[in-house]
Order: C-alpha cells, then structure tokens, then sequence
C-alpha cells in the first residue's frame, strides 16, 4: 500500500478505532432497532410479508436514518479540528483529501453497522416469522422476496450515506460543538422536509407536474423515496412505474454524498484562508 | 481475549472473510436488483385448496345435475392466497373489474382447467359436464370455445381446452367457435353480479304478492259440505266434497286427523283442529288444497325421522345432506304435505309439538297469517315450516318458540316477509337455497340468530329486516347476495359478511357487541353505506386479506371515525385498529391518533392489501350515518321494528318508516286476515 491509499487507510483505520470507541453509537443502533421493531409491531405489515413490512417501515425510515447518519456525521470532521490534532495531522505526508476520504469511509461502516444491522435484523424477523393468517388453504408468496428488502435495504444505505457526507460537510462547516448540533439539526430538518417543501413550492407557483419524477429525485428524501416505490413496492403492482426517473434518484443520492465530501475536504482546505481574509477584512473595516 | 487493533494488519483468515463478506454483500445487491421476483411463477395447486370465488358449486341447480363448471385458479401478485374463480368468464369479469387489481394486485399467472383429454359434453338440461377432470393449462396459452350449446347454471359458459384440435373437435359436437385468450379477455361476460339481486328483490317481493293472490282467489270455492251439518267429521266431510269446492268447518274443537287427497278449501271459522299426539295432524297430499281460518294442536312431537340418520350415512349414498332430506321431511307436524303443490295457508295458528308446516317434494305453498307457538326449548321442538324441495311465500305471519322459525331447504325462490320470529334458535334458516328474498320481517330474541344462510347458495335477498337481542343477526354464506336495510340492534354480532361476491349496503348496525364481522380470508364483496352506531366493537376481521369497504368514493359511517380535529371523512379509518376502533367510546385516543407514529404507520396502509392480513380499513369514512332516521329508531328503546323503504329507493335518498309499537312482538294480537302488514299499514308511519 503506498501514496494516497496509505494515507486514506491510516486515517480510516484511525477513525475506526474513534468510532468502536464510542459506545453511544452502540446505543444508537439499539435504539433504531428497537424503533423498528416497535413499528413493525404495531403497523402489523412485518406479520405477512416484506413488501407491506416496507410498506410500514418506509416514512419513519425517512426520519430515522437520516437522524441516525447526522448523528454518526456531525462531529466526524470537528473534533480533529477542535482539538487541533488536524494541525497534527497535517504535518504528516497526508493531504486534506485523503483524510476526508478516510473519515468518511470510517463513518460509513459505521452507518452500514448502526443502520443496516438493525434494518437486516428486522429483515431477518420478517423471513422466518411472516406467514399467512391461515394455512387451511394453498398460499403462495405473490411476488413478495426477500430480494425487494435487500432492495429497500440498498437504498437505505445510500439515503444514510447521503446524509453522514453531509453531516461531515457541517462538521467541517462548524466552529464548535454547539454551532455542529445547531447546523447538523438544520441539515437534518432541510433534508428532510426542506426538498418536499420546495418541491410543494414550485407546483404552486405553477411547475408542471410533468416535471415531477425528474425533480422529485433532486433531494435525497424523494429520491429514495421514489426508488422504493418504484422497485419495492410498486412491483406488487401491474408494471407500469414511473413513481421517478431511477437514475436520476440513483445518481441524486450519490451526488449528495459527494458534494458533502467535496464540501467537507474545500472547507477543511481553504477554510483558514477564508477566516484570515474574513478577519483580515474585518480589521480594515473596523480601522 | 483479542483486542481491536485497527492499525496492526488483519491476519489472512480475516482479510478473507472481510473481502468475501464485502463481494457477497455486492452480489446479493446487484442480484436484488438482476432478478425479476415476478418471473418464479408458481404451479398450479389443487383444487380444493383454492380460496373459491366466481359462481357457487354448491347451488341446487348444480348439485341436482352433475354438471361441471371450467375452473381457474389465479395467483395474485399482492395476495398470499390462491383464489380459484369457478367458470372462466368470472376470472374475466374480475380481470375487468379493476377492483380485484387494487385489493390483490396483477395476476402473476393464472391457470385454466382444460378438458382435452376429459370426454367434454353436456347433460341432458344442456349443462357443460365432463366425465374426466380437467388439466391445468397457464391460461394464455389455452384456447376457448365459446358460443357453444353448453351452459353453466349462470348462462353462457366458455370451454377451454390446450389443443385447438380438441376445441375443434368439441365446436363439430356442439357449435361455437374457438378463440385465444386475448379475445376472451376482450368479451364483456353478462355476470350476475350482487348489484342484480339487488334490482330483483322489488320483482321478487311482487311475485310472491301474486303468488298469494293468486292462491286466494284458488281459495275461494263454493262451499259444498257445512261439518256438523252435512257430515259428522272434517273426515267424512273431506271423503264426501268434490275437488274445487270448500269445506266449512264452524266453530269448535274437532278431535281429528285428516288426509286430504283432494283439491279442497278447508274453512275454518274460530275451528280448532286437535290431533292425538300422534304423527301429523293435517297431511296434504293433492295440489291446490286451501286451508283458512283454524287452529290446530295435538300433533306428534317425533322431529325427524330417527332411522334417517342411519340410513343416511350409506357411504354410497348420494348427496351428504341425504340424512337431513329423510330426516328433516318426515317428522310430525300440525300441516304436513307431500308432493302437494299450491298448498294456500291463511290464517292459521298451529301449536306445534314438532314442526307446524312441513312441506316436502315440491310443496310449493302460500302462507299467510300463520301463527306457529313452539315449544319452549327448541331442543324438543322442531320448526315452524319446514319447506324441503319446496317453494314458499310466507308473508305476515309469527313464529314463536321452537327450533327455527323457518328451515328451507333447496327452496330456491322461496319468500319470507312481514313476519315476526322471536325465542327461536334461527329465524329463517335457508341451506341449499338459492334465489330467495327475506325481506321486512322482525327477530327478537333469537337464541343463535336470525338470519342464517348456510351452504353455499347464490342470489339471496336480504332486505329490510330488523333482528335485535339475539345472538347474531344475519349470518348469510354463499354467493352473489345483497344483504341490504336491515336494522340490527342489541345482538352480539350484527351480521357477518360470510357471502361472497355479495353487496352488503344500508344496514344499521347499533348497540351490538359487534357490529360486523368479515369472515372470508380473501374479500370479495362490497360493504358500502352501513351505519354502524353505539356497538361495543364496530368491526372485526377474521383471517385473511385487508378488506377494503367502500366502493369508489363512498364508505361507511362508522360512530367515532369523525371524532377529531380532521376535516369529516378525511381520514381512513380502521375500525379494527385498536386506535380508531375505540374512537367512540374514549374521545382521548384522538390524541393518540393523530400523533406522528401512528399517522406515519397510517399513511401508506391501504397501498398493498391483499399481502396485509386481518384487518378493515375504510378509505371513505361517511360524514352522516345514511339512514339517520332508523339509527335513531334503533337507539330509541321504545322504538318497535323498523323497516326501511327499499323498496321505493329508486326514486333517491332513503325515506325510512317506523313501525309503531303496536306491532311489536308479543303485542300483536291479530283479528284473522284483520291485518295486512304491507307498505300500506295503518300502524307504519311515513317519516
């Protein structure tokens, strides 16, 4: 291993060992397990298949996970920072971009442990406990698979990535602890509800709804949203789909993962040199 | 114990199964995403494990002949089970209905039973029969003939076969033409559905007013032998007069068993008939025999015959309900006939010990204000009419006590109305029967319920009756019925929706333990327009599919549903949930309910129902019950039965009557022929 892979490795490798430190997320993927469970319980959908078991889980899940990935993303990038091991850091041969992508992918494991254990888990329950109510007649399964929840489970995934990237990108963005979980919360509450908004906005003020599967898929929320429905739970359904445009939502989401990325690595680079200007600027306007 | 070091490098064991993990967790993505989870199509099953719908294989047209309907069976791409359609064009009619699609999602594959290899014909009465069973061909790769001389009970029947060869073949016997599946798709089949019973329950209610009418008018024979005057006995009296002519029988307690063997009016005036205790008071054995104005006691109490049941458990023997045929048709009763059509009953009470009409092989009678008195437990009783294999028009009548009110069986057409049924163990108890109409008659008290309908018959009528504080109100099976304005109060279930295929529409269901219950696993039938008001539990769910009840934009009223800070009918409601379901009873759970769990959990229920199980939820909740005025009668104590106007909704919005209290059971105390409880009672009020 030599040059910038070295680099990501030692830096993932050393943020790793933060994230297994960190008994919280531990907890974290506790609670999002219990949550879950919880939902399947009481939405009853888990009891006979794994399509209405996403039928349940899907619009909780679009809080959930994002809260999850926020919380796993909003102090990846401060705390080095902070504490000034950052200026450690760069003292050795590795460059912002290395260490970002090692952060990063670090925090993503995580997010694959505390988001897609759980959701695995609770596919699993459903594989060995949904059955139909009686079994006095022949049954069958439609077209219900475990295939359409490693689906769901996919996009899961993608929609939390989104979400840790741009958490980083906050973490980079912020100044301290405090103005992280101001920020994180913000870009939680906007990612979740903020692209709907706007979307909602824009048919009002007259957008065609023709324009619909393209722009719903413009933030991360309807762009996994849309995915499920078109290749989870709309497969149920007589093909006929459209629900949004699949690359579109596909590309979307890993779009926001890499513009968090981007974000995170241009503020960690540059952020100082805008500060200094910033005071710099400050010190003449106020001379 | 190991400990975690991230920065030493893995061993190669580890490394291994980390990059194996890493590559199985890529492949199963990418297969997730590769492979059609339609494509796996299942293979047929058999038969009898299906979940039936389409016509009924249980009607008495069907079981007399030993015809044969094609068959399909279909796997719904939402639903969990398989569900058989008995004849071909009601797998069509559903593809075209796109309500099946919505509950149960697309066919993923259907199969035909095709009758290549299986000596296809027809029965003498021209219905499709073969002497084999069919195979299982995927329907789109069978072919159909249609146009052919063989019929289904329900008309037009189409014959698929795998081999056009064999389709030819079965064209040269019997005409019609062969066509694909596509074509059969494209064809609009003249379905019968529940909606048709519904516009044939006016005609029916009419044909049993000239049913009656005519019996009537049969009735009235000039009389030609005056008892105590021209003859000692009624006896000698029925040895002595000619057919078509009227015996007259004044007042007095005649200790006597007759024989009727000719076309004779009996009239009795203030007349009691009493016989020995044993067998049958009265037997009629000629047609068009009247007889009016006695009462009658005295009858054996012998229920069934006793050597019935074990003559009728010969492995040979031909349908399972042979025991009841010769059991249930020949116990003692106060009017017994046998093979006696246009038997006319007019105003007559019966003390029965055992039956107090029993009619058998084709009996077909007129009864009107009959009073049967029951025994007080119906364990030693029997019933007030036993119609076996025979039509019959009840109308104004009482039935009190005993086992059940009425027991039909295979009496397709038959009619009971304006009658009063109370502390029975059934009112009106139908098995085999199809076609009837049991319409504006009121139950108290029934120990087991109502109405029931056993069996699985097709096209019966259920309208405008009002059954309170009995253990259930209607509880009708089969197919393609309409179960419509009735009111069911104070009984422990309201009605099932055990009928499949069926309209369920109009009824109030207040102050029952429960107000609904749906019993078929896989929903096919329409609950629309109910109101369901002050029961402890409005509805529960049995095995099987989520029920959707409403049709189109309209739904239920259901008490409770609009509680809330929602607009009315916004939200769906559920009334087997355990939030919503108790909504009327504690105003509380409105908090519970709007909060974001449960509204996240709500939103999206409704999408995929046939995989969803063991609930009801209505999508269109009503804003105001749809027959305020009987839900108001219901909820009134003093209130008598009500009836609701069906017969006149045609003309719009339902105008519902009150029955006064006056023909409340146990008060009525009906002047012979005195009272004519039709739409024209002096005792009904317009409201």
């Amino acid at each position: 291993m030599s040059g910038r892979l070295a680099g990501v490795s030692t830096v993932f490798r050393r943020e790793i060992a933060t994230v297994v430190r960190t008994p919280g997320y531990g907890v974290l993927a506790v609670g999002l397990l219990a949550a879950l469970g919880g939902l399947l319980a009481a939405g009853g959908g888990g009891a006979t298949g794994f399509v209405p078991a996403v039928v349940d889980l899907l619009l909780p899940t679009e809080a959930l996970v994002p809260l999850v990935a926020v919380v796993l993303g909003y102090r990846a990038l401060l705390t080095d920072a902070a504490s000034g091991e950052l200026a450690v850091i760069r003292t050795y041969p590795v460059r912002v971009g290395e260490y970002v992508a090692g952060v990063l992918l670090a925090r993503l494991v995580a997010l694959v442990a505390a988001v897609g254990v759980p959701y695995a888990a609770i596919g699993a329950v459903v594989w060995l406990t949904a059955a139909p109510d009686t079994g006095i007649f022949a049954t069958h399964t439609g077209v219900d698979s475990p295939l359409l929840y490693l689906r769901f489970l996919a996009f899961v995934l993608l929609l939390g990535a989104a979400y840790v990237s741009l958490a980083a990108a906050v973490s980079a963005l912020a100044a301290s602890r405090r103005s992280a979980i101001a920020l994180g919360s913000l870009a939680l509450v906007a990612g979740v509800l903020g692209g709907d908004l706007v979307l909602l906005r824009s048919l009002a003020a007259g957008a065609s709804p023709t324009t619909v599967p393209a722009s719903i898929a413009l933030a991360p929320n309807g762009a996994f949203r849309g995915l499920v429905f078109e290749h989870v739970i709309g497969v149920a359904f007589a093909p006929e789909g459209g629900f949004v445009s699949t690359g579109r939502a596909v590309a979307s989401l890993v779009g926001w993962t890499l513009i968090g990325a981007v974000v995170a690595g241009v503020t960690l680079a540059y952020g100082r040199r805008v500060d200094a200007a910033v005071e710099r600027v400050r010190r003449e306007i106020g001379d | 114990m190991t400990r975690f070091d991230p920065f030493g490098d893995p061993s190669l064991p580890v490394r291994l199964a980390l990059a194996a993990l890493v590559l199985a967790a890529a492949a199963a993505t990418a297969g997730a995403f590769v492979a059609d989870p339609e494509t796996a199509a299942p293979s047929p099953v058999a038969y009898d494990d299906v979940v039936e719908l389409g016509l009924s294989s249980e009607t008495d047209a069907l079981m007399a002949g030993s015809a044969t309907i094609p068959r399909t069976q279909v796997f719904y791409s939402q639903l969990q089970y398989v569900v058989g359609y008995n004849g071909v064009e009601s797998f069509a009619a559903a593809l075209e209905d796109d309500r099946a699609e919505r509950q149960f999602g697309y066919p993923v594959v259907a199969y035909v039973e095709t009758f290549d290899d299986a000596r296809p014909g027809t029965t003498e009465r021209g219905l499709f029969d073969a002497e084999l069973a069919g195979e299982w061909t995927p329907a789109p790769e069978a072919v159909y003939v249609v146009g052919s001389d063989a019929r289904s009970p329900a008309g037009e029947t189409v014959v698929p076969f795998r081999e056009r060869a064999a389709a030819e073949a079965f064209t040269a016997d019997h005409g019609g033409r062969v066509i694909d599946w596509g074509a059969v798709r494209d064809r609009s089949f003249d379905t019968d559905s529940a909606a048709a019973v519904r516009g044939m329950a006016p005609d029916r209610w009419t044909a049993a007013d000239q049913r009656i009418a005519a019996a009537d008018r049969r009735a009235d024979r000039p009389v030609s032998v005056v008892v105590g005057e021209d003859a000692p006995t009624i006896g000698a009296a029925l040895a002595a007069a000619p057919a078509n002519t009227t015996v007259a029988v004044p007042p007095g307690t005649y200790e006597e068993t007759l024989t009727v063997n000719e076309s004779v009016t009996i009239a009795g005036e203030d007349a009691r008939i009493r016989g020995d205790g044993n067998g049958s008071v009265i037997t009629v054995r000629a047609p068009d025999v009247a007889i009016t104005g006695v009462a009658v006691d005295g009858s054996g109490n012998e229920t069934r015959d006793p050597d019935a049941a074990r003559s009728g458990r010969d492995p040979e023997g031909g349908a399972w309900d042979t025991n009841i045929q010769l059991g249930y048709g020949h116990g003692d009763a106060g009017i017994r006939a046998i093979d006696a059509p246009g038997l006319f009953v007019d105003d007559v009470t019966i003390e029965a010990s055992a039956s107090g009409i029993l009619l058998r092989d084709g009996s077909d009678a007129a009864v009107r204000d009959l009073r049967v008195n029951g025994t007080e437990e119906w364990q030693d009783g029997f019933m007030g009419i036993t119609g076996m294999q025979s039509r019959v028009t009840v109308t104004d009548s009482e039935f009190a006590g005993g086992r059940d009110g009425i027991y039909l069986h295979r009496a397709d057409d038959s009619v009971v109305r304006n009658s009063e049924f109370a502390d029975n163990r059934y009112g009106v108890h139908l098995m085999y029967t199809s076609d009837a109409l049991i319409a504006d008659n009121a139950f108290r008290d029934e120990l087991f319920g109502g109405v029931t309908v056993m069996t699985r018959p097709s096209g019966n009528a259920i309208v405008g009756n009002d059954v309170r504080n009995s253990s259930a109100g209607i509880q009708a099976s089969g197919t393609r019925a309409y179960i419509g304005y009735n009111t069911l109060v104070g009984n422990e279930l309201g009605f099932s929706t055990s009928s499949r295929g069926s309209l369920y529409e109009r009824n109030v269901a207040a102050n029952n333990e429960l107000g609904a219950r749906a019993t078929t696993v896989v929903p096919s039938s329409r609950v629309v327009e109910n109101d369901f008001v002050a029961n402890a539990d409005h509805a529960a769910a049995g095995a099987g599919a989520l029920r959707v009840w409403a049709d189109g934009g309209r739904g239920n009223y259901w008490e409770g549903a609009n509680v809330g800070i929602h607009d009315p009918g916004e939200r769906a409601y559920r009334p087997t949930s355990p939030v919503d379901g108790a909504l009327h009873r504690e105003v509380a759970l409105v908090a519970v309910r709007e909060s974001p769990a449960v509204a996240l959990l709500d939103r999206l229920r409704g999408t995929v129902p046939g995989a969803r199980s063991g609930s009801i939820i209505d999508p269109a909740p009503a804003t105001e019950p749809y027959a305020s005025d009987r839900v108001a009668a219901a909820l009134d104590p003093d209130a008598g039965p009500v009836h609701a106007d069906w017969r006149a909704r045609s003309g719009g919005g339902e105008g519902d009557r009150n029955a006064t209290g006056s023909n409340a059971i146990g008060t009525n105390t009906n002047a012979p022929n005195a009272t004519k409880r039709g739409a024209a009672t002096s005792g009904v009020a317009d409201v």
